[in-house]
């Protein structure tokens, strides 16, 4: 525990590494949602058919009736479009937060730990590998985690502020995010830990760490792509599906951190 | 050496991408002991240090440190033992006092009081509150060796303790060393090649060289074996004859100054006198045979820094 409390308060006193994984969810999660909400309020008027129908459209790919049955009830446009906007466009960005936000920590404090040469100290120390490892990954799950909670809560809260007008009613978030909260994004925020401990425990440098980390992403754009093309939506069934392939990824990947926990290989290959 | 062995190697071998550093190292270390560890750099003095700790595994021979294997009983070994590690291995970002605090925890330091008492006793109360990564080199070392004390270790391994310290800054160092010894009886392996520093503070000395240790003894013992007689270098009018004075050798230095050279110490006191008797004695000293001298006689001479 103690690793993990001084990782965190590493963050949290640095200003320099808060600062800049402030900035993506306060635009992907915060400012995004919102202008989605002001634009299709205030101009959906002026939207052409074919742009409107366009996003309406890619909600019927929905396989639940549940959705049509809500959008029935709304009988205006700009209605219909923030209500399937919102609940069905912004998922990506809430998983691109715990992934980004993991990384950058994960890739720290651990290959970081290495750079500055505590993790010398750190092996001399009478603590077990699997409390240093545990330690090391809350250090950067639980500060991943609580970014991107705090900011879907102020996305919600910003999000039906906004719509508040319209609704009369709090529309964001619905159903689908629950498993979106509770299974994706954590199980993302770990894939993403995971892997830094993965490569940092390979690789010599900060640097390197961090560019390799950086290819989780890839995967993830893919999911956006997905998303903004249509070809994939963010029903419950595909949430759960994509849940299920990340817990899948999650637990190989701590079964191969487990069994090659050893302080003596690490520090052979990490410490000069 | 008195009492069973603490630290005790048995033909350790290890090498690191097929370049053997340790062949066959054997020495053993009492409780209690100050025993300096002197190699040139590259002999394997801090890969002793990790192997005695189980951070790394040895790739042959028998090691124990308080009666535990360290590669089996790692964990045992390292809650008994201080280390100060050649870079300090401190935080940076962290406060002193945040850099003891955390390291208290990860030791389970049940002592609150423990890391403002290091703190004071290592003259670093008025910069507790400062980020380590402003600290002078001197001060981040002896913030390094407060941390190896904050679980009051029964043994401590310091590699190059005194590196980069001001000279009040070694004699700080080297004197808590000492105090701690006969306070707690800790026994303390140091690795350095500043050999007039170990000369104060150990108790007895290893030679490493080649992956082993080549000679190993007390300074008495080790005078004894390598320099049998003492040549003591007398300013004097005398009149020197020849090469010899009253059956001792002598030999003219320079203008005024003639070496004697004696069997042992004890001979010196009569020889002075002779030399009284019959002459201007203005200063004697006997010729520096300090460990530098010994490690270079030790050493072949190849082996200097």
């Amino acid at each position: 525990m103690a690793i993990a409390r001084k990782d965190v308060q590493a963050i949290t006193a640095n200003l320099q590494v808060w600062l800049p994984m402030l900035l993506l969810p306060l635009i992907l999660g915060i400012a995004v949602p919102l202008g989605l909400v002001l634009v299709f309020r205030f101009g959906a008027d002026s939207m052409s058919p074919s742009d409107a129908q366009a996003v309406l459209g890619w909600a019927e790919k929905l396989p639940s009736g549940a959705v049509a049955a809500a959008l029935a009830e709304l009988p205006e446009l700009s209605q219909r479009l923030i209500y399937v906007g919102v609940n069905y466009m912004l998922a990506p960005f809430f998983l691109l937060i715990p992934l980004m936000a993991a990384s950058v920590i994960s890739a720290d404090s651990f290959a970081g730990e290495k750079e500055r040469g505590t993790l010398e100290t750190l092996l001399f120390a009478p603590v077990d590998m699997l409390s240093l490892f545990i330690g090391k990954v809350l250090a950067a799950f639980v500060p991943a985690m609580a970014l991107s909670l705090a900011t879907l809560l102020l996305c919600a809260a910003a999000v039906n502020a906004a719509a508040w007008p319209l609704f009369g009613r709090i529309i964001f978030p619905q159903v689908n995010w629950i498993p979106l909260v509770l299974l994706v994004i954590p199980a993302i925020a770990l894939l993403a830990v995971l892997l830094n401990v993965f490569i940092s425990a390979r690789v010599a440098t900060f640097q390197a760490a961090y560019q390799l980390g950086g290819m989780v992403v890839l995967p993830m754009l893919l999911l956006v792509v997905g998303q903004v093309t249509g070809v994939l939506v963010f029903s419950v069934p595909v949430v759960l599906g994509v849940g299920a392939v990340l817990l899948l990824l999650n637990g190989l990947l701590l079964w191969q951190l487990l069994r090659r926990l050893d302080r003596q290989q690490l520090f052979a290959s990490q410490v000069r | 050496m008195n009492g069973t062995p603490f630290i005790e190697l048995n033909g350790v071998q290890k090498g690191f991408d097929g370049r053997p550093v340790l062949t066959d190292l054997s020495f053993s270390v009492a409780r209690g002991e100050i025993v300096g560890f002197i190699g040139p750099n590259g002999s394997g003095k801090t890969t002793t240090i990790r192997l005695l700790n189980g951070v790394i595994a040895p790739d042959g021979g028998d090691l124990a440190v308080g009666g535990f294997d360290p590669r089996h009983d790692g964990e045992r070994v390292r809650r008994m033992s201080g280390v100060l590690t050649e870079s300090a291995g401190l935080y940076p970002h962290m406060t002193g006092r945040a850099n003891l605090q955390f390291f208290a925890d990860l030791y389970g330091v049940d002592e609150p009081g423990r890391p403002d008492e290091l703190l004071a006793e290592f003259g670093l109360a008025d910069a507790a509150d400062r980020k380590v990564g402003t600290y002078s080199t001197g001060m981040k070392k002896r913030l390094g060796l407060a941390k190896a004390m904050l679980h009051r270790p029964e043994v401590l391994f310091l590699d190059e303790p005194t590196n980069g310290l001001d000279p009040d800054g070694i004699r700080m160092v080297l004197h808590y060393i000492r105090r701690l010894n006969q306070r707690d009886g800790t026994t303390v392996v140091i690795c350095s090649h500043l050999l007039q520093q170990l000369e104060i503070v150990c108790d007895r000395f290893l030679f490493l060289m080649g992956g082993r240790v080549v000679e190993q003894g007390t300074r008495a013992e080790l005078e004894a074996r390598h320099f049998p007689t003492v040549t003591l270098e007398v300013e004097t009018d005398l009149a020197l004859a020849g090469s010899e004075y009253r059956g001792v050798r002598a030999e003219r230095v320079g203008p005024g100054r003639i070496a004697f050279t004696v069997p042992g110490r004890e001979a010196i006191p009569q020889l002075l006198r002779s030399l009284a008797q019959e002459a201007a004695v203005y200063s004697a000293a006997p010729v520096r045979r300090d460990l530098e001298t010994l490690y270079f006689k030790i050493t072949g001479g190849a082996a200097g820094e």
